[in-house]
C-alpha cells in the first residue's frame, strides 16, 4: 500500500519510467487513458488549460503595459497623434523639472523617513504587545485601518485639522491662541507623513508580530536564566530570530510607499481645480497629473518616464535589501 | 539547557493559568508600563474615531461644525439619504459592489487552477512561469495606468465597467497566484494520491479531492481581492469618465471636489465615508482572524 501510495511522486522525477506505471495505470485503459500514463504525465497535459488564462490576462493587462510604458517614455506623445521618438530626452527633461524633482523627493521622503518612523514604532509596540495581556485585541484594532482606503483619511484629516476643527479646538485650553496653519500649502505634505505613520504602523505591527511569536518560549526562559537584560535578549534572541520578516516588511513598504497616490490627492479636501498643491505631489501624482488632469496638453513621455523611474527605484531597492538581508536564515 | 529541561512542566503549567511563563513576567519597568498604556491609549482612539465618524453620518452639516464632539440627537438617516441621491453614491455602490464581486471572483476562479498547476508540477517552465508572476509584485500601478488607458481606449473599453473588472484580474494575477501557490503547496499530497490510483483523472483530482481541501486557503484569497478591488481607486479614477460609472472611491472623489463650488457638506461626505467603511468592518468582524493569517501568511513567505 505505501509503496503503490510513493508510485506517483516517485515517477515525478522521470515520469517517462515504464516502471511506473503499474497501479496507476491498471484501470487506465477502462478509462480510456493511454497506458503508461501516471498521474503526473496527466497532470503536465492541463498545463494551457489551466496556466493559459491566467498566462494570457496577466501578460496582456499587466506586463505588456510594463512594457509599454517603457517603450512611451521613449517618445514625446500627447496622447493622440503621432509619437515622436526622443530617445531618453523625456528623463532629462523631467529632471530638469522641478515639480518631478521635488516630487519624486516627496516619494523618497515616504520611503524612507516615514518608513523608518513606522519601523521603530512598529517594533517598539511588538516588544511590548508580545507578552501583554489582551494582545490579541489589540492587535485586531490596530490592523484594521489597513483594510480602509487611504481616501477616508485624507478626508478625515481635512476636516480635523479645519482652522476651527477639532485640533485647535483641542489645543485652545493649552493656550494655544494663534496655532498653525495646519493645512497651509507647505503643511500638507509633512500632516500627510504623520498621518501615514499612524494608519501604517499597524499594519507591521501585526507582520512582525506574527515573525516573533514564532519565537519558542524557552529561548526567553534561557535568557531569563542566563541573566540576560532586555536590551541583550533583544540584541541576540528576538533580531536574529525576526531578521527574516524584517527583510519581507522593508520590501513591502519599498513596493507600496512608492504608489502612495489617493492620500495624497484628497489630503485636506480639494484646492479648487481638483488637483493637490504641488508641494505634497508624490511621483505617483506626478504621472496621474501630466497624463490625465486635462489642465495642460497630456505629456504620456514624461509621465510615463517618472512611472518607470519609480520602477526602477523599487527594483534597486528591492535588489539591495534583498543582499542586505540575505544571511543564514536561522532554523529554529 | 540542562535547568530549561527541569523547569519546562512547571512553567507550561503556570503558563495555562496566567498566560505568561514566569521567566518573563520578570520585567514590569516603567517604560513598559507605559508602552502598556499607549497601546491601549492607541487602541482607545482608534476604536473611538470609528464610532465618532459612524456618529457625524447622523448629524446635518451644521451641527457636525458646530460642535465636532457631539454626540447626534435622533437617528436621522438624512445624509444617507442626500449622498445617495445627490451624491451618486447609489449608482457608485451598486458599480463598486458589481465589480468587486465579479472581478475577485473570476480572479480566483482563473488563478487557482494556475496556482495547482505551478504547486504541482516541478520543472524550469514551472519555476520560470513562478518567477514571472512574482514579478508583477513589484510593478507600481501608475507604470501600467498610461498604456493600459492607451491600449482600452483601443479596444472600446475604457469608462466601461467591463473593461475596469478585467483589469483588476490582470492586477490581481501576481499576488494571488502567488498566495495560492504557497498554500496548494502546504496541502498534503496523499489524498490526491489515493484519488489518482483510484483512477481519477488529474483534473477530477484537482476538482473533487484539492479544491474542497483548499476551501480555506481559497476563500482567504477571495476576502483579500474583495478588499483591494473595493478600495481600488488610482485604476478606476483613471479608466472611468462618466458618473455613472463611478465606483465608490471616485464618486467619493469627485463628491470632495465639488464641495470646492458648492460649500462643504460634511454631512453627506461623513455618509459617504461610513458606505466605504462600513462594509471592510463587517467583513473584518466576521472574518477576521482568517484575513491577518492569510496576509501574513503570504507574505511571509
Amino acid at each position: 500500500m505505501s509503496l503503490g501510495l510513493k508510485e506517483p511522486r516517485a515517477s515525478k522525477a522521470s515520469p517517462q519510467n515504464p516502471a511506473s506505471r503499474k497501479p496507476a495505470s491498471r484501470k487506465a485503459p477502462a478509462q480510456g487513458r493511454q497506458p503508461g500514463s501516471s498521474i503526473d504525465v496527466q497532470r503536465k497535459k492541463l498545463l494551457f488549460p489551466f496556466v493559459g488564462p491566467a498566462f494570457v490576462l496577466y501578460t496582456v493587462l499587466f506586463i505588456v503595459p510594463a512594457l509599454g510604458a517603457v517603450w512611451i517614455s521613449l517618445h514625446k506623445w500627447a496622447g493622440s497623434g503621432p509619437m515622436k521618438f526622443v530617445g531618453l530626452d523625456n528623463y532629462g527633461r523631467i529632471f530638469r523639472d522641478p515639480l518631478f524633482l521635488s516630487s519624486f523627493g516627496n516619494t523618497l521622503l515616504l520611503l524612507f523617513v516615514v518608513g523608518t518612523a513606522i519601523f521603530v514604532l512598529a517594533f517598539a509596540m511588538t516588544l511590548v504587545l508580545r507578552d501583554m495581556a489582551g494582545k490579541k485585541v489589540v492587535r485586531n484594532v490596530i490592523f484594521f485601518p489597513h483594510l480602509i482606503n487611504a481616501l477616508v483619511f485624507g478626508v478625515l484629516a481635512g476636516f480635523i485639522f479645519n482652522p476651527g476643527g477639532m485640533v485647535n479646538s483641542l489645543l485652545a485650553p493649552f493656550g494655544v491662541t494663534d496655532p498653525p496653519k495646519w493645512l497651509a500649502q507647505d503643511n500638507i505634505f509633512p500632516l500627510i507623513m504623520v498621518t501615514l505613520v499612524c494608519t501604517t504602523t499597524g499594519y507591521f505591527t501585526t507582520i512582525l508580530m506574527a515573525g516573533v511569536d514564532r519565537i519558542p518560549p524557552y529561548y526567553y526562559e534561557d535568557c531569563a536564566l542566563a541573566g540576560a537584560t532586555a536590551f541583550q535578549r533583544l540584541r541576540y534572541v528576538i533580531l536574529p530570530l525576526t531578521w527574516d520578516v524584517f527583510g519581507t516588511c522593508a520590501v513591502l513598504w519599498t513596493i507600496s510607499s512608492v504608489k502612495i497616490f489617493e492620500i495624497v490627492w484628497v489630503f485636506g479636501g480639494s484646492s479648487g481645480a481638483g488637483v493637490p498643491p504641488t508641494q505634497s505631489w508624490t511621483a505617483a501624482v506626478y504621472t496621474y497629473v501630466n497624463a490625465f488632469s486635462g489642465q495642460s496638453t497630456p505629456a504620456y513621455g514624461a509621465a510615463t518616464a517618472s512611472a518607470v523611474l519609480s520602477l526602477a527605484l523599487i527594483s534597486v531597492l528591492v535588489v539591495l535589501l534583498r543582499r542586505a538581508m540575505r544571511r543564514d536564515a536561522v532554523e529554529f | 539547557m540542562s535547568e530549561y529541561k527541569l523547569l519546562a512542566p512547571l512553567t507550561t503549567r503556570r503558563r495555562g493559568r496566567r498566560g505568561v511563563s514566569p521567566a518573563l513576567r520578570g520585567e514590569r519597568g516603567v517604560v513598559r508600563g507605559i508602552g502598556v498604556g499607549l497601546l491601549w491609549l492607541v487602541v482607545a482612539i482608534s476604536i473611538a474615531a470609528l464610532v465618532w465618524m459612524v456618529a457625524q453620518a447622523f448629524r446635518d452639516t451644521r451641527a457636525i461644525l458646530d460642535d465636532p464632539w457631539g454626540v447626534p440627537a435622533s437617528l436621522d438617516f438624512g445624509n444617507f439619504v442626500r449622498a445617495w441621491t445627490v451624491g451618486d453614491f447609489a449608482v457608485a455602490t451598486w458599480n463598486s459592489l458589481l465589480t468587486t464581486v465579479v472581478s475577485s471572483v473570476l480572479t480566483v476562479a482563473i488563478a487557482a487552477p494556475c496556482a495547482y498547476y505551478l504547486s504541482r508540477v516541478d520543472n524550469r517552465l514551472t519555476r520560470g512561469l513562478s518567477l514571472y508572476f512574482i514579478l508583477g509584485l513589484g510593478i507600481p500601478a501608475q507604470v501600467i495606468l498610461i498604456p493600459l488607458f492607451v491600449m482600452l481606449n483601443k479596444v472600446y473599453l475604457t469608462d466601461s465597467i467591463i473593461g475596469l473588472n478585467l483589469v483588476y484580474i490582470g492586477v490581481s494575477m501576481p499576488f494571488t497566484v502567488f498566495l495560492l501557490t504557497a498554500f496548494f503547496r502546504s496541502l498534503p499530497l496523499e489524498m490526491e494520491e489515493a484519488a489518482a490510483l483510484d483512477g481519477t483523472t488529474a483534473f477530477g483530482t484537482f476538482w473533487r479531492i484539492t479544491l474542497p481541501l483548499a476551501k480555506g486557503g481559497i476563500l482567504t484569497a477571495f476576502i483579500l481581492q474583495v478588499i483591494s478591488h473595493w478600495n481600488e481607486t488610482l485604476l478606476a479614477l483613471t479608466l472611468l469618465q462618466s458618473t455613472e460609472k463611478y465606483t465608490l472611491p471616485v464618486a467619493l472623489i469627485s463628491f470632495v471636489q465639488q464641495q470646492t463650488y458648492s460649500g462643504a457638506d460634511w454631512g453627506g461626505l461623513f455618509a459617504g465615508l461610513v458606505i466605504v467603511v462600513l462594509p471592510m468592518l463587517i467583513i473584518y468582524v466576521w472574518l477576521g482572524r482568517r484575513l491577518t493569517e492569510g496576509l501574513t501568511l503570504g507574505m511571509g513567505k
